[in-house]
This record gives C-alpha cells, structure tokens and sequence, in this order.
C-alpha cells in the first residue's frame, strides 16, 4: 500500500475502520504513523476544550433580568408580618430606591452630555470620577442594601453581594473608557447599560424584600 | 459534570432545582445556570470565535431554556437537552450571519482554507504535546465550516448521525470534513510554532 492510498482512506482509518494491510503500512512509514499520531493527538486534546471556559457574571445578570422581564421568575410570597418587622429594623429603606433614581439620573446626565456637546468634553472627564461614589463604589449604599436582602432572604445575600461586585466592576470600566474618549457612543451606551444594570439589582433586591 | 450536580451542603440537587425552576424559583434558575454555564459558555466560544457572541448566545441558550422548563419531562438527560438547545441556537446565529454551517463538499474550497497534503514528504511531527491556547487559537483560526464540525465532534462528543442530523447532510460528509478540519488544524499548529516544527 502506498502512501497517497493510505491517506485516501485515512478518515475511515481514524474511524476505527483499520485492516491488517493498513496496520503494515502505519508499522512501515513513519510519515503516515506520524500523520495518524499527530490527528489523534489534536482530537484527545480537544476534549479538554469542554466546558474549559467561565462565561463574565455579566451573562447571568443580563439573564435574570431578562427572566424577571418575560415573568418566568416569580416572586415569592409577601409576608405582612416580615415587612413590618423589616420596616421597624430599617426605617431608612426608601433611601434605597432614591439611590437607584439617581444612579439612573447620573446615567442620563452622563449620557447626553457626550457625543452631541463635544465642547463639555471636560465636564465629561471630570464627572464620572466626581460621582462615580455612589454609582460604582458607594460602599454605604450599597452595604445597606445587602443587609435588607439579608434580613429577608439570607441565602440570596451572597448573590447579591457577587452581582454588585460584578456590576460596580462593570460601571468603572465603561466609566474608564467614556473618560478615555468621551465622544465614544458605544462606550456611552456600555456606561448607560451598566447604570440600568445597576438600577435594576437595586430594584430587584428591594422587589424581594419590600412588599 | 456529574459531581456537579451532585447537592452541596443544603443546596438543591439538579432534578430538584428543575421541578423548583418550574415554579419560578430565582435561585433554582440560578443553579441550573451556575452546574451548566461553563460548557455551553465554552461550546458558545469555540463555536463563534468571538467573546460577545459567545455570551449572547450562553444567555439565548439559557433564556430559552427556561422557557421551556415546564415542559421538560425528565425522559432524557437535562444536560442533553440543554447543549442541543444550545447547538441549535449557535447554529441558528452562524445561518443567520450566512456563514457556512456545513463546509460545502468538493465544491468552493479555496487554496487557502483547504489542508495541504504533503503526501510521501518528511514530515515535521507535533512532537506529541499541544498546548490548550496553541489548539484553541488553531482552531478560531479554522475556517467556520471545518470549525463547527470539529467542535461538534472533537470537543462536545457528538457522533456523526448526531452532527449530520443537526446540520442537515450526510454522515459520510460529516466524516470526510471533519477528516478535512483535523488535517487543517495540524497545519496551523505545525506553522505556528516553526521552531519546534523544524525538529527532527
């Protein structure tokens, strides 16, 4: 059997379909043993391709949202007795959706202010870093609000603590990219995104633990 | 994956989280996401080549499935019905996008996306180690067609009445390209690292 012959049967070969007079030929060139070898190298590494990368927390936030959006998760029941415990514990919990107002205000003023008015091309810079406080890293309002969550629902406090991780890290990089070319659309509308994105845990944590 | 699904602690077990992700359970949802997210996240990547891409379509993938949840009976396996769903919502996108899902058989192959064959020529060996971001860079750099075949087969385990019932075409033509995928792929391993390639 010659070469050019081997090879032409070779993804029967690679199947697992091998005769004797195949197996003579691989024993006797080492150029197609070498072929044979280096294929079934590339296929076993590839199996560990499986499932060998972690999707960004952004996917599940963007998921979520979406569920919560089309209805598919649904509340839990309302508990009169928990909310008015809940309201003798925090009694400045309408702060809470004030903070989520402003995070969206912050984001509408960012959001006109850049790619129609180049000339506040300054402002622009310089306004994120100003407030970025309570929009990324507002420590406080952000603590509080884990603690409302965790007074009702415990389990969810973890969620909630990873996906305000994941959204303040998300806000400051859209953040840094509007500072680095305030007349980028697409970096504004990442930035109005990550508000939104935001806004919305703020607003299904206290969907959970209001009634 | 099995262990995965296994419960942790007071965690839900997987079928538990299914019946539970029926009701409308947020954190039923959250843990079928959390055992599944990697393989379909990485099945989307290989696929697509692209990181957003990639994530659109995990979350497709995942959106209809939650759909979809209150009709799953259990009669096969959740993680089954999960990765066809979610080869079905890439292959979707690649038609959509207009690239080829299936590589076309003996017909436009351009010199370039072909495998060269180097028929009774010395041969430089891959030295029996492929580092996973050599093969994973090897294969975004493959054509989309060789590319879908490969990772349906190679990487996710799909035999080939499977791939061709999935893509639409002949069992013979899935072997015969992924043959084609395999070779193209030794090739661009072999070029990108010239200086282990010239070894004898």
């Amino acid at each position: 059997m010659t070469c050019v012959e081997f090879q032409e049967v070779l993804p029967d070969i690679m199947e697992g379909q091998r005769n004797a007079e195949h197996e003579a030929h691989l024993h006797s060139c080492s150029v197609c043993s070498g072929l044979v070898s280096d294929l079934n190298l590339i296929s076993e590494q590839a199996r560990f391709l499986q499932a060998s990368e972690e999707p960004s927390p952004r996917v599940w936030n963007r998921l979520e949202i979406a569920l919560r959006q089309e209805g598919l998760i649904r509340q839990p029941g309302r508990d009169r007795s928990l909310v008015a415990a809940f309201s003798r514990r925090w009694s400045p919990a309408w702060l809470l959706p004030v903070a989520a107002i402003l995070v969206i205000a912050f984001g509408v003023m960012v959001y006109k202010g850049g790619p129609s008015q180049p000339q506040i091309a300054d402002k622009t810079i310089a306004a994120p870093a100003q407030v970025s406080a309570p929009s990324a890293g507002n420590n406080g309002d952000d603590q509080r609000l884990l603690e409302v969550v965790g007074s009702r629902t415990p389990s969810m406090r973890a969620s909630y603590a990873a996906n305000l991780q994941n959204v303040n890290a998300y806000i400051r990089d859209a953040e840094q990219t509007v500072q680095n070319d305030p007349n980028d659309e697409e970096a504004q509308h990442s930035l109005m995104a990550a508000y939104e994105q935001k806004a919305m845990v703020y607003e299904m944590a206290l969907d959970r633990s209001l009634p | 994956m099995t262990d995965a699904r296994k419960p942790q602690g007071d965690r839900l077990s997987e079928s538990e989280a299914i019946e539970r992700a029926k009701q409308g359970d947020a954190e039923a949802f959250q843990l079928l996401y959390d055992l599944h997210k990697r393989r379909v996240y990485s099945l989307c990547l290989r696929m697509t080549a692209n990181t957003a891409e990639a994530e659109d379509l995990t979350q497709e993938a995942f959106l209809q499935l939650f759909r979809k949840i209150g009709t799953f009976r259990g009669e096969s396996a959740f993680s089954t019905w999960l990765h066809r769903m979610a080869v079905n919502v890439v292959l979707m996108r690649l038609r959509k996008k207009s690239l080829p899902v299936v590589p076309l058989e003996d017909t436009v192959e351009t010199e370039e996306e072909a495998p060269k064959k180097e028929l009774g020529a010395p041969d430089a060996k891959l030295a029996g180690s492929i580092d996973r971001l050599e093969l994973q860079r090897a294969i975004e750099a493959l054509p989309p067609g060789y590319r879908s075949i490969f990772v349906l087969h190679d990487v996710e385990g799909y035999e080939h009445n499977e791939i061709a019932g999935m893509v639409g075409y002949s069992i013979g033509n899935s072997k015969s390209q992924l043959h084609k995928a395999r070779m193209k792929l030794r090739e661009l391993l072999k070029s990108s690292r010239p200086e282990r390639a010239g070894r004898p």
